[in-house]
Protein backbone atom coordinates (compact mmCIF):
# COMPACT_ATOMS: atom_id res chain seq x y z
CA UNK A 1 0.00 0.00 0.00
CA UNK A 2 1.26 3.57 -0.74
CA UNK A 3 0.64 5.48 2.68
CA UNK A 4 2.89 3.46 5.03
CA UNK A 5 3.85 5.61 7.61
CA UNK A 6 7.56 6.15 8.29
CA UNK A 7 9.00 5.72 11.78
CA UNK A 8 12.21 7.08 13.00
CA UNK A 9 13.04 7.97 16.19
CA UNK A 10 13.97 11.36 17.91
CA UNK A 11 16.08 12.34 20.42
CA UNK A 12 16.19 15.85 21.95
CA UNK A 13 18.61 15.20 25.00
CA UNK A 14 19.38 11.90 26.88
CA UNK A 15 20.22 8.22 25.33
CA UNK A 16 19.31 7.08 22.25
CA UNK A 17 16.51 4.63 22.42
CA UNK A 18 17.71 0.93 22.56
CA UNK A 19 14.23 0.13 20.78
CA UNK A 20 15.12 2.34 17.61
CA UNK A 21 16.84 0.11 15.67
CA UNK A 22 14.24 -2.59 15.76
CA UNK A 23 11.43 -0.13 15.14
CA UNK A 24 9.31 -1.45 12.42
CA UNK A 25 5.86 -0.50 10.52
CA UNK A 26 2.94 -2.18 12.57
CA UNK A 27 1.61 -5.27 10.71
CA UNK A 28 -1.36 -3.96 8.18
CA UNK A 29 -4.40 -6.53 7.00
CA UNK A 30 -4.34 -5.00 3.27
CA UNK A 31 -0.21 -6.08 3.17
CA UNK A 32 -1.36 -9.55 4.05
CA UNK A 33 -4.66 -9.97 2.36
CA UNK A 34 -4.33 -7.71 -0.95
CA UNK A 35 -1.23 -8.74 -2.86
CA UNK A 36 -2.37 -6.97 -5.83
CA UNK A 37 -4.67 -3.69 -4.87
CA UNK A 38 -5.20 -3.23 -8.70
CA UNK A 39 -6.87 -7.10 -9.30
CA UNK A 40 -8.83 -7.38 -5.97
CA UNK A 41 -12.18 -6.61 -5.24
CA UNK A 42 -14.43 -7.12 -2.46
CA UNK A 43 -17.68 -9.05 -2.46
CA UNK A 44 -20.52 -9.92 0.14
CA UNK A 45 -21.74 -13.97 0.44
CA UNK A 46 -25.07 -14.40 0.54
CA UNK A 47 -26.78 -17.82 1.58
CA UNK A 48 -24.88 -20.43 2.74
CA UNK A 49 -24.24 -22.78 -0.72
CA UNK A 50 -20.23 -22.75 0.13
CA UNK A 51 -21.04 -23.02 4.30
CA UNK A 52 -19.10 -26.38 4.33
CA UNK A 53 -16.22 -24.61 2.99
CA UNK A 54 -16.10 -22.46 5.67
CA UNK A 55 -18.05 -19.77 3.73
CA UNK A 56 -21.09 -18.09 5.59
CA UNK A 57 -24.19 -16.19 4.78
CA UNK A 58 -22.57 -12.52 5.64
CA UNK A 59 -19.13 -12.99 4.91
CA UNK A 60 -16.63 -10.98 2.73
CA UNK A 61 -14.80 -12.36 0.19
CA UNK A 62 -11.20 -10.95 -1.00
CA UNK A 63 -11.04 -12.44 -4.50
CA UNK A 64 -8.30 -11.90 -7.00
CA UNK A 65 -9.16 -11.35 -10.19
CA UNK A 66 -5.54 -11.81 -11.52
CA UNK A 67 -4.80 -15.26 -10.61
CA UNK A 68 -6.55 -18.18 -13.09
CA UNK A 69 -8.80 -21.21 -12.32
CA UNK A 70 -7.28 -24.25 -10.91
CA UNK A 71 -8.87 -27.96 -9.99
CA UNK A 72 -10.00 -27.41 -6.32
CA UNK A 73 -9.99 -23.20 -6.27
CA UNK A 74 -12.77 -21.58 -4.77
CA UNK A 75 -14.04 -19.26 -7.81
CA UNK A 76 -16.13 -16.41 -8.44
CA UNK A 77 -17.99 -17.24 -11.68
CA UNK A 78 -21.41 -15.10 -13.32
CA UNK A 79 -23.75 -18.05 -14.06
CA UNK A 80 -27.25 -16.86 -16.01
CA UNK A 81 -26.25 -13.36 -15.02
CA UNK A 82 -25.79 -14.05 -11.53
CA UNK A 83 -22.93 -14.50 -9.76
CA UNK A 84 -21.91 -17.11 -7.72
CA UNK A 85 -19.38 -18.67 -5.30
CA UNK A 86 -18.52 -21.93 -5.57
CA UNK A 87 -15.71 -24.70 -5.98
CA UNK A 88 -14.05 -25.07 -9.79
CA UNK A 89 -13.44 -28.42 -10.81
CA UNK A 90 -12.30 -29.46 -14.20
CA UNK A 91 -11.12 -33.07 -15.01
CA UNK A 92 -11.97 -35.62 -16.97
CA UNK A 93 -15.81 -35.05 -16.73
CA UNK A 94 -14.96 -31.52 -17.70
CA UNK A 95 -15.75 -28.21 -15.94
CA UNK A 96 -18.23 -27.83 -13.11
CA UNK A 97 -19.02 -25.36 -9.99
CA UNK A 98 -19.10 -27.38 -7.21
CA UNK A 99 -21.14 -25.99 -3.90
CA UNK A 100 -19.81 -26.83 -0.26
CA UNK A 101 -23.66 -27.89 0.77
CA UNK A 102 -25.20 -31.35 -0.04
CA UNK A 103 -28.53 -29.08 -0.47
CA UNK A 104 -27.39 -27.50 -3.72
CA UNK A 105 -26.89 -28.82 -7.21
CA UNK A 106 -23.20 -29.05 -9.14
CA UNK A 107 -23.43 -26.66 -11.93
CA UNK A 108 -22.04 -28.91 -14.75
CA UNK A 109 -20.85 -26.13 -17.81
CA UNK A 110 -21.52 -27.31 -21.38
CA UNK A 111 -19.86 -28.28 -23.65
CA UNK A 112 -18.36 -25.42 -25.77
CA UNK A 113 -19.93 -23.21 -23.10
CA UNK A 114 -17.10 -20.67 -22.00
CA UNK A 115 -17.05 -20.00 -17.86
CA UNK A 116 -17.64 -16.76 -16.87
CA UNK A 117 -14.75 -15.94 -14.33
CA UNK A 118 -14.96 -13.15 -12.40
CA UNK A 119 -11.86 -13.83 -10.56
CA UNK A 120 -10.37 -16.63 -7.35
CA UNK A 121 -11.09 -16.35 -3.59
CA UNK A 122 -8.39 -15.95 -1.32
CA UNK A 123 -9.59 -15.13 1.94
CA UNK A 124 -12.64 -15.41 3.50
CA UNK A 125 -13.19 -12.97 6.45
CA UNK A 126 -15.95 -13.74 9.14
CA UNK A 127 -16.64 -11.26 11.51
CA UNK A 128 -18.56 -12.66 14.97
CA UNK A 129 -20.34 -9.09 15.94
CA UNK A 130 -21.22 -8.06 12.57
CA UNK A 131 -23.54 -5.69 11.33
CA UNK A 132 -25.13 -6.33 8.09
CA UNK B 1 7.65 5.57 -28.62
CA UNK B 2 4.80 6.67 -27.20
CA UNK B 3 2.02 4.31 -26.87
CA UNK B 4 -2.24 5.88 -26.22
CA UNK B 5 -4.10 3.37 -23.71
CA UNK B 6 -8.07 3.81 -23.90
CA UNK B 7 -10.81 1.40 -22.50
CA UNK B 8 -13.22 1.09 -25.14
CA UNK B 9 -16.38 2.04 -24.41
CA UNK B 10 -14.91 3.01 -21.15
CA UNK B 11 -18.30 3.64 -18.74
CA UNK B 12 -20.22 0.68 -20.55
CA UNK B 13 -17.35 -1.30 -20.04
CA UNK B 14 -17.31 -0.60 -16.35
CA UNK B 15 -21.03 -1.48 -15.61
CA UNK B 16 -20.74 -4.74 -17.32
CA UNK B 17 -17.79 -6.08 -14.85
CA UNK B 18 -20.46 -6.16 -12.29
CA UNK B 19 -23.35 -6.45 -14.22
CA UNK B 20 -23.18 -9.95 -16.40
CA UNK B 21 -26.42 -9.25 -17.88
CA UNK B 22 -25.60 -6.30 -19.66
CA UNK B 23 -23.10 -7.95 -21.84
CA UNK B 24 -23.47 -8.53 -25.51
CA UNK B 25 -26.84 -5.89 -25.17
CA UNK B 26 -27.44 -2.40 -26.56
CA UNK B 27 -26.70 -0.41 -23.47
CA UNK B 28 -25.80 3.10 -22.70
CA UNK B 29 -24.37 4.93 -20.16
CA UNK B 30 -26.48 8.21 -18.65
CA UNK B 31 -24.71 11.80 -18.90
CA UNK B 32 -25.84 13.83 -15.83
CA UNK B 33 -29.34 13.87 -14.57
CA UNK B 34 -29.99 11.19 -16.72
CA UNK B 35 -29.80 13.34 -19.81
CA UNK B 36 -28.67 11.80 -22.90
CA UNK B 37 -26.39 8.73 -23.95
CA UNK B 38 -22.46 9.50 -23.32
CA UNK B 39 -21.08 5.69 -23.41
CA UNK B 40 -22.26 3.28 -26.05
CA UNK B 41 -21.88 -0.26 -26.29
CA UNK B 42 -21.09 -1.52 -29.66
CA UNK B 43 -24.37 -3.43 -29.93
CA UNK B 44 -25.59 -0.07 -28.95
CA UNK B 45 -23.61 1.69 -32.09
CA UNK B 46 -24.53 -0.73 -34.18
CA UNK B 47 -28.52 0.71 -33.74
CA UNK B 48 -27.46 3.66 -35.25
CA UNK B 49 -27.72 5.59 -32.50
CA UNK B 50 -25.87 8.48 -32.26
CA UNK B 51 -23.82 10.00 -29.20
CA UNK B 52 -25.97 12.37 -27.48
CA UNK B 53 -29.17 11.17 -28.50
CA UNK B 54 -31.67 12.65 -25.18
CA UNK B 55 -32.65 9.66 -23.18
CA UNK B 56 -36.09 10.67 -22.91
CA UNK B 57 -36.68 9.79 -26.47
CA UNK B 58 -35.43 6.38 -26.10
CA UNK B 59 -37.49 5.43 -23.02
CA UNK B 60 -40.39 3.38 -25.35
CA UNK B 61 -37.51 1.30 -26.54
CA UNK B 62 -36.26 0.65 -22.96
CA UNK B 63 -39.79 -0.42 -21.64
CA UNK B 64 -39.70 -3.25 -24.63
CA UNK B 65 -36.83 -4.24 -23.26
CA UNK B 66 -34.53 -3.40 -26.80
CA UNK B 67 -31.96 -0.72 -24.43
CA UNK B 68 -30.71 -0.89 -21.49
CA UNK B 69 -29.14 2.19 -19.71
CA UNK B 70 -27.17 3.36 -16.19
CA UNK B 71 -26.36 6.34 -14.91
CA UNK B 72 -23.32 8.14 -14.74
CA UNK B 73 -21.54 5.83 -11.60
CA UNK B 74 -18.43 8.37 -11.14
CA UNK B 75 -17.29 6.88 -8.04
CA UNK B 76 -17.29 3.31 -10.11
CA UNK B 77 -15.43 4.86 -13.44
CA UNK B 78 -13.00 6.36 -10.94
CA UNK B 79 -12.05 3.63 -9.31
CA UNK B 80 -11.36 1.41 -12.52
CA UNK B 81 -9.55 4.22 -14.09
CA UNK B 82 -7.27 4.46 -11.27
CA UNK B 83 -6.41 0.68 -10.91
CA UNK B 84 -6.02 0.97 -15.14
CA UNK B 85 -3.33 3.23 -14.29
CA UNK B 86 -2.08 1.89 -11.38
CA UNK B 87 -1.03 -1.23 -14.04
CA UNK B 88 0.12 1.27 -16.86
CA UNK B 89 2.63 2.71 -13.97
CA UNK B 90 3.98 -1.23 -13.49
CA UNK B 91 4.34 -1.85 -16.97
CA UNK B 92 5.58 1.43 -18.31
CA UNK B 93 8.78 3.76 -17.65
CA UNK B 94 6.09 6.75 -17.48
CA UNK B 95 2.52 7.37 -18.14
CA UNK B 96 0.52 11.04 -18.30
CA UNK B 97 -2.84 10.28 -17.32
CA UNK B 98 -5.39 12.76 -20.24
CA UNK B 99 -8.33 11.80 -19.34
CA UNK B 100 -10.73 9.31 -17.50
CA UNK B 101 -10.33 6.86 -19.78
CA UNK B 102 -7.03 7.37 -21.41
CA UNK B 103 -3.14 7.26 -20.93
CA UNK B 104 -0.11 7.87 -22.96
CA UNK B 105 2.35 5.53 -21.80
CA UNK B 106 6.13 5.64 -22.37
CA UNK B 107 7.03 1.92 -23.04
CA UNK B 108 9.92 0.30 -21.49
CA UNK B 109 13.45 -0.44 -23.59
CA UNK B 110 13.02 -4.18 -23.30
CA UNK B 111 9.06 -3.35 -25.37
CA UNK B 112 11.42 -2.24 -28.27
CA UNK B 113 12.01 -5.33 -30.31
CA UNK B 114 8.18 -6.35 -30.56
CA UNK B 115 5.94 -3.21 -29.75
CA UNK B 116 2.96 -5.35 -30.75
CA UNK B 117 3.64 -8.27 -28.41
CA UNK B 118 4.15 -5.96 -25.61
CA UNK B 119 0.86 -4.10 -26.11
CA UNK B 120 -0.97 -7.40 -26.55
CA UNK B 121 0.39 -8.52 -22.71
CA UNK B 122 -0.83 -5.61 -21.25
CA UNK B 123 -3.75 -5.40 -23.11
CA UNK B 124 -4.48 -8.99 -21.68
CA UNK B 125 -3.28 -7.78 -18.31
CA UNK B 126 -5.78 -4.93 -18.05
CA UNK B 127 -8.87 -7.24 -19.45
CA UNK B 128 -8.12 -9.85 -16.77
CA UNK B 129 -7.25 -7.38 -13.85
CA UNK B 130 -9.51 -5.09 -14.42
CA UNK B 131 -12.12 -6.62 -16.71
CA UNK B 132 -11.98 -3.25 -19.16
CA UNK B 133 -11.05 -4.31 -22.72
CA UNK B 134 -8.63 -1.46 -24.34
CA UNK B 135 -7.31 -0.69 -27.23
CA UNK B 136 -3.74 0.37 -27.97
CA UNK B 137 -1.37 1.86 -30.76
CA UNK B 138 2.25 2.73 -30.83
CA UNK B 139 3.43 6.09 -32.12
CA UNK B 140 6.42 8.01 -32.68
CA UNK B 141 4.37 11.24 -31.19
CA UNK B 142 1.24 11.42 -29.76
CA UNK B 143 -1.20 12.81 -32.24
CA UNK B 144 0.03 9.51 -34.60
CA UNK B 145 -0.17 7.18 -31.01
CA UNK B 146 -4.25 8.69 -31.06
CA UNK B 147 -4.76 7.35 -34.45
CA UNK B 148 -2.76 4.08 -34.30
CA UNK B 149 -4.98 3.80 -31.41
CA UNK B 150 -7.77 4.12 -33.48
CA UNK B 151 -7.15 1.69 -35.73
CA UNK B 152 -5.97 -0.72 -32.82
CA UNK B 153 -9.57 -0.49 -31.23
CA UNK B 154 -11.10 -1.87 -34.49
CA UNK B 155 -8.40 -5.60 -34.49
CA UNK B 156 -9.46 -8.11 -32.74
CA UNK B 157 -5.66 -7.93 -31.08
CA UNK B 158 -7.01 -4.50 -29.93
CA UNK B 159 -3.38 -3.44 -30.52
CA UNK B 160 -1.77 -1.40 -33.45
CA UNK B 161 2.01 0.09 -34.48
CA UNK B 162 1.77 2.87 -36.44
CA UNK B 163 4.30 1.60 -39.60
CA UNK B 164 7.48 3.77 -40.35
CA UNK B 165 6.19 5.41 -42.83
CA UNK B 166 2.41 6.29 -42.45
CA UNK B 167 1.23 8.01 -45.66
CA UNK B 168 -1.81 5.41 -46.69
CA UNK B 169 -3.12 5.70 -43.18
CA UNK B 170 -2.96 9.35 -43.57
CA UNK B 171 -4.14 10.28 -46.88
CA UNK B 172 -7.54 7.93 -45.77
CA UNK B 173 -7.77 10.34 -42.29
CA UNK B 174 -10.22 12.81 -42.58
CA UNK B 175 -7.72 16.16 -41.42
CA UNK B 176 -10.93 16.92 -38.81
CA UNK B 177 -9.98 13.38 -37.00
CA UNK B 178 -6.77 14.63 -36.46
CA UNK B 179 -6.27 14.99 -32.64
CA UNK B 180 -6.07 18.84 -32.19
CA UNK B 181 -7.88 19.77 -35.23
CA UNK B 182 -10.62 21.90 -33.90
CA UNK B 183 -14.36 22.04 -35.31
CA UNK B 184 -14.03 25.73 -36.64
CA UNK B 185 -10.67 25.07 -38.43
CA UNK B 186 -11.34 22.19 -41.57
CA UNK B 187 -13.59 25.38 -43.28
CA UNK B 188 -10.56 27.46 -43.69
CA UNK B 189 -8.53 24.35 -43.93
CA UNK B 190 -10.96 23.07 -47.22
CA UNK B 191 -10.41 26.40 -48.72
CA UNK B 192 -6.53 25.71 -48.91
CA UNK B 193 -7.29 22.26 -50.09
CA UNK B 194 -6.01 20.28 -46.94
CA UNK B 195 -8.73 17.28 -46.48
CA UNK B 196 -6.71 14.63 -45.33
CA UNK B 197 -4.30 14.53 -42.54
CA UNK B 198 -1.34 13.68 -45.37
CA UNK B 199 -2.42 17.12 -46.63
CA UNK B 200 -1.72 18.94 -43.43
CA UNK B 201 1.28 16.35 -43.16
CA UNK B 202 2.76 18.51 -46.19
CA UNK B 203 1.54 21.69 -46.52
CA UNK B 204 3.89 24.52 -46.33
CA UNK B 205 4.74 25.50 -42.57
CA UNK B 206 3.56 29.62 -43.98
CA UNK B 207 0.10 27.99 -44.99
CA UNK B 208 -0.58 25.51 -42.11
CA UNK B 209 0.68 28.30 -39.40
CA UNK B 210 -1.87 30.81 -41.10
CA UNK B 211 -4.73 28.90 -40.46
CA UNK B 212 -4.14 27.60 -37.28
CA UNK B 213 -0.74 29.47 -35.74
CA UNK B 214 1.63 27.56 -34.17
CA UNK B 215 -0.89 25.23 -32.50
CA UNK B 216 -1.67 24.19 -35.88
CA UNK B 217 1.82 23.83 -36.74
CA UNK B 218 2.91 21.50 -34.11
CA UNK B 219 0.02 19.10 -35.35
CA UNK B 220 1.85 18.95 -38.95
CA UNK B 221 5.01 18.61 -37.36
CA UNK B 222 3.39 15.37 -34.70
CA UNK B 223 1.91 14.15 -37.92
CA UNK B 224 5.37 14.28 -39.15
CA UNK B 225 6.96 11.78 -36.98
CA UNK B 226 8.22 15.05 -34.85
CA UNK B 227 7.00 15.04 -30.68
CA UNK B 228 6.05 18.37 -30.24
CA UNK B 229 3.49 17.65 -27.42
CA UNK B 230 5.53 18.92 -24.35
CA UNK B 231 5.27 15.99 -21.69
CA UNK B 232 2.11 18.10 -19.75
CA UNK B 233 2.15 17.32 -15.57
CA UNK B 234 -1.43 16.92 -16.16
CA UNK B 235 -1.72 16.23 -12.07
CA UNK B 236 -0.37 19.91 -11.52
CA UNK B 237 -1.92 22.48 -9.98
CA UNK B 238 -5.26 23.35 -11.68
CA UNK B 239 -5.65 27.33 -13.34
CA UNK B 240 -8.99 27.21 -11.94
CA UNK B 241 -10.87 25.23 -9.47
CA UNK B 242 -15.00 25.07 -9.99
CA UNK B 243 -17.85 22.99 -9.05
CA UNK B 244 -21.66 23.14 -10.46
CA UNK B 245 -24.09 20.93 -11.64
CA UNK B 246 -27.48 20.94 -12.79
CA UNK B 247 -30.26 20.14 -10.59
CA UNK B 248 -32.49 17.29 -11.30
CA UNK B 249 -35.39 19.26 -11.60
CA UNK B 250 -35.30 22.63 -12.25
CA UNK B 251 -35.45 24.27 -8.88
CA UNK B 252 -37.73 27.45 -7.37
CA UNK B 253 -37.06 27.90 -3.51
CA UNK B 254 -34.14 29.90 -2.15
CA UNK B 255 -33.08 26.77 0.01
CA UNK B 256 -32.23 24.71 -2.68
CA UNK B 257 -29.93 27.77 -4.44
CA UNK B 258 -28.39 28.38 -1.06
CA UNK B 259 -27.95 24.31 0.23
CA UNK B 260 -26.57 23.38 -3.62
CA UNK B 261 -23.98 26.30 -3.65
CA UNK B 262 -23.13 25.90 -0.29
CA UNK B 263 -22.80 21.90 -1.45
CA UNK B 264 -20.25 22.74 -4.30
CA UNK B 265 -18.55 25.05 -2.71
CA UNK B 266 -17.52 23.01 0.13
CA UNK B 267 -16.46 20.27 -3.28
CA UNK B 268 -14.46 23.38 -4.55
CA UNK B 269 -12.69 23.78 -1.19
CA UNK B 270 -11.96 20.29 -0.79
CA UNK B 271 -10.38 20.02 -4.40
CA UNK B 272 -8.22 23.41 -3.11
CA UNK B 273 -7.05 22.20 -0.01
CA UNK B 274 -5.71 18.86 -2.20
CA UNK B 275 -4.16 20.91 -4.14
CA UNK B 276 -2.55 23.22 -0.90
CA UNK B 277 -3.74 26.21 -2.58
CA UNK B 278 -6.01 29.16 -1.06
CA UNK B 279 -8.65 31.43 -3.43
CA UNK B 280 -8.59 35.23 -2.82
CA UNK B 281 -12.21 35.04 -3.72
CA UNK B 282 -15.16 33.02 -6.15
CA UNK B 283 -17.81 33.97 -8.84
CA UNK B 284 -20.58 32.41 -7.68
CA UNK B 285 -23.65 32.18 -10.30
CA UNK B 286 -27.09 30.53 -11.07
CA UNK B 287 -28.47 29.88 -14.30
CA UNK B 288 -32.37 30.25 -15.00
CA UNK B 289 -33.92 27.78 -16.59
CA UNK B 290 -35.55 27.88 -20.13
CA UNK B 291 -37.29 25.63 -21.95
CA UNK B 292 -35.43 24.98 -24.85
CA UNK B 293 -32.27 25.06 -22.92
CA UNK B 294 -29.40 28.21 -22.71
CA UNK B 295 -31.34 30.92 -19.74
CA UNK B 296 -29.51 33.39 -18.81
CA UNK B 297 -26.67 33.90 -15.94
CA UNK B 298 -27.05 34.97 -12.97
CA UNK B 299 -23.83 35.98 -11.50
CA UNK B 300 -21.82 37.58 -8.16
CA UNK B 301 -18.39 38.12 -7.56
CA UNK B 302 -17.31 37.55 -3.81
CA UNK B 303 -13.14 38.60 -2.67
CA UNK B 304 -12.50 36.71 0.61
CA UNK B 305 -11.10 38.70 3.21
CA UNK B 306 -8.08 37.15 2.90
CA UNK B 307 -7.34 34.01 0.25
CA UNK B 308 -8.60 31.25 2.09
CA UNK B 309 -8.86 27.58 2.31
CA UNK B 310 -11.69 27.39 4.67
CA UNK B 311 -15.09 26.53 3.84
CA UNK B 312 -16.85 28.17 6.86
CA UNK B 313 -15.10 31.35 5.97
CA UNK B 314 -16.16 31.00 2.37
CA UNK B 315 -19.53 30.42 3.39
CA UNK B 316 -19.99 33.49 5.45
CA UNK B 317 -18.77 35.61 2.57
CA UNK B 318 -20.97 34.00 -0.35
CA UNK B 319 -23.99 34.06 2.01
CA UNK B 320 -25.28 37.67 1.35
CA UNK B 321 -24.51 37.11 -2.51
CA UNK B 322 -26.58 33.65 -2.62
CA UNK B 323 -29.67 35.72 -1.31
CA UNK B 324 -29.08 38.46 -3.92
CA UNK B 325 -29.38 35.57 -6.38
CA UNK B 326 -32.61 34.41 -5.79
CA UNK B 327 -35.90 35.71 -7.50
CA UNK B 328 -39.19 34.69 -6.24
CA UNK B 329 -40.73 32.87 -8.82
CA UNK B 330 -37.81 31.92 -11.19
CA UNK B 331 -37.00 28.70 -12.26
CA UNK B 332 -33.27 27.50 -11.89
CA UNK B 333 -31.62 24.60 -14.27
CA UNK B 334 -28.19 24.72 -12.64
CA UNK B 335 -25.42 26.94 -9.98
CA UNK B 336 -22.01 26.61 -9.09
CA UNK B 337 -19.20 28.32 -7.94
CA UNK B 338 -15.56 28.63 -9.86
CA UNK B 339 -12.22 30.20 -7.53
CA UNK B 340 -10.00 32.94 -8.85
CA UNK B 341 -6.61 34.24 -7.88
CA UNK B 342 -5.51 31.15 -6.97
CA UNK B 343 -2.00 31.08 -4.56
CA UNK B 344 0.34 28.64 -2.76
CA UNK B 345 -0.30 29.75 0.90
CA UNK B 346 2.83 31.75 2.40
CA UNK B 347 2.69 34.26 -0.39
CA UNK B 348 2.96 37.48 0.64
CA UNK B 349 -0.36 38.94 1.03
CA UNK B 350 -2.27 41.40 3.56
CA UNK B 351 -3.62 39.70 6.30
CA UNK B 352 -7.05 40.99 7.82
CA UNK B 353 -6.81 43.00 11.18
CA UNK B 354 -9.72 41.30 12.54
CA UNK B 355 -9.63 37.90 11.20
CA UNK B 356 -9.81 36.05 15.24
CA UNK B 357 -8.41 32.28 14.67
CA UNK B 358 -5.02 31.63 13.60
CA UNK B 359 -4.05 30.04 10.78
CA UNK B 360 -3.11 27.07 11.90
CA UNK B 361 -6.30 26.38 13.72
CA UNK B 362 -8.30 26.88 11.05
CA UNK B 363 -5.93 24.58 8.84
CA UNK B 364 -6.11 22.03 11.74
CA UNK B 365 -10.01 21.82 11.57
CA UNK B 366 -10.37 21.29 7.78
CA UNK B 367 -7.47 18.81 7.44
CA UNK B 368 -9.55 16.76 10.26
CA UNK B 369 -12.79 17.39 8.18
CA UNK B 370 -10.74 15.91 4.93
CA UNK B 371 -9.31 13.18 7.13
CA UNK B 372 -12.77 12.37 7.80
CA UNK B 373 -14.29 12.30 5.00
CA UNK B 374 -11.33 10.66 3.13
CA UNK B 375 -11.99 7.73 5.94
CA UNK B 376 -15.87 7.68 6.34
CA UNK B 377 -16.99 8.75 2.49
CA UNK B 378 -17.42 11.68 1.26
CA UNK B 379 -20.03 14.36 2.73
CA UNK B 380 -19.98 12.59 6.10
CA UNK B 381 -18.78 15.77 7.84
CA UNK B 382 -20.44 19.05 6.23
CA UNK B 383 -21.51 22.45 6.96
CA UNK B 384 -25.07 22.55 8.08
CA UNK B 385 -25.46 25.37 5.35
CA UNK B 386 -25.33 22.48 2.87
CA UNK B 387 -28.43 21.62 4.37
CA UNK B 388 -29.88 19.07 6.57
CA UNK B 389 -33.38 17.76 4.85
CA UNK B 390 -34.12 15.79 1.55
CA UNK B 391 -31.71 17.12 -1.00
CA UNK B 392 -34.31 17.84 -3.80
CA UNK B 393 -32.08 19.82 -5.68
CA UNK B 394 -29.34 16.63 -5.88
CA UNK B 395 -28.29 15.62 -9.21
CA UNK B 396 -30.90 12.60 -10.83
CA UNK B 397 -29.29 9.16 -11.24
CA UNK B 398 -32.28 7.29 -10.79
CA UNK B 399 -30.36 4.13 -12.80
CA UNK B 400 -27.51 4.16 -10.44
CA UNK B 401 -26.06 0.81 -10.06
CA UNK B 402 -24.07 0.12 -6.90
CA UNK B 403 -20.56 1.47 -6.38
CA UNK B 404 -18.88 -2.04 -5.02
CA UNK B 405 -15.42 -0.82 -5.25
CA UNK B 406 -15.31 2.37 -3.01
CA UNK B 407 -18.45 1.42 -0.54
CA UNK B 408 -18.50 -1.43 1.44
CA UNK B 409 -22.34 -1.07 2.28
CA UNK B 410 -22.76 -1.59 -1.86
CA UNK B 411 -20.59 -4.36 -2.42
CA UNK B 412 -21.38 -6.77 -5.13
CA UNK B 413 -23.29 -10.27 -3.59
CA UNK B 414 -22.23 -13.72 -4.58
CA UNK B 415 -24.73 -16.60 -3.72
Amino acid sequence: MSSKAKISGSVVAGFPSPAEQYLEPPLDLNELLVKRPAATYFVRVEGDSMVGAGIRDGDLLVVDRSLRPADGDVIIASVDGDFTVKTYRRDKDGVRLEPANPEYPVIPLRPGQELDYFGKVTACIHRFARKR
Amino acid sequence: MIGLVDGNNFFVSCERVFNRRLVGRPVAVLSNNDGCCVSRSNEFKALGIPMGTPYFQLKAREASGELSFCSSNYELYGDMSRRIISILREEAVDVEQYSIDEAFIFPPTTAAADYLAYGRRLRDKILRWVGIPCGIGFAPTKTLAKIANHIGKKRPDGVFLMPDDPTEILAALPVQEVWGVGRRLPLKLRAERILTAQHLRDAPDDTIRSIGGVTLLRTAMELRGIPCHEERDYDADPDSISCSRSFGEPATTAEALAESLAAYTAQAAAKLRRHGLLAAGCNIYAQIFASGGGGDFLGRTVVFSAPTDATNEMLRAIREEVDALYIEGTRYRKTGIVFFGLEKPGTAHQTDLFDASPPAEKSRLYATVDALNARYGKGKVFSAAQGLGARSWHMKRQKLSRRPTTRWDELMTVR
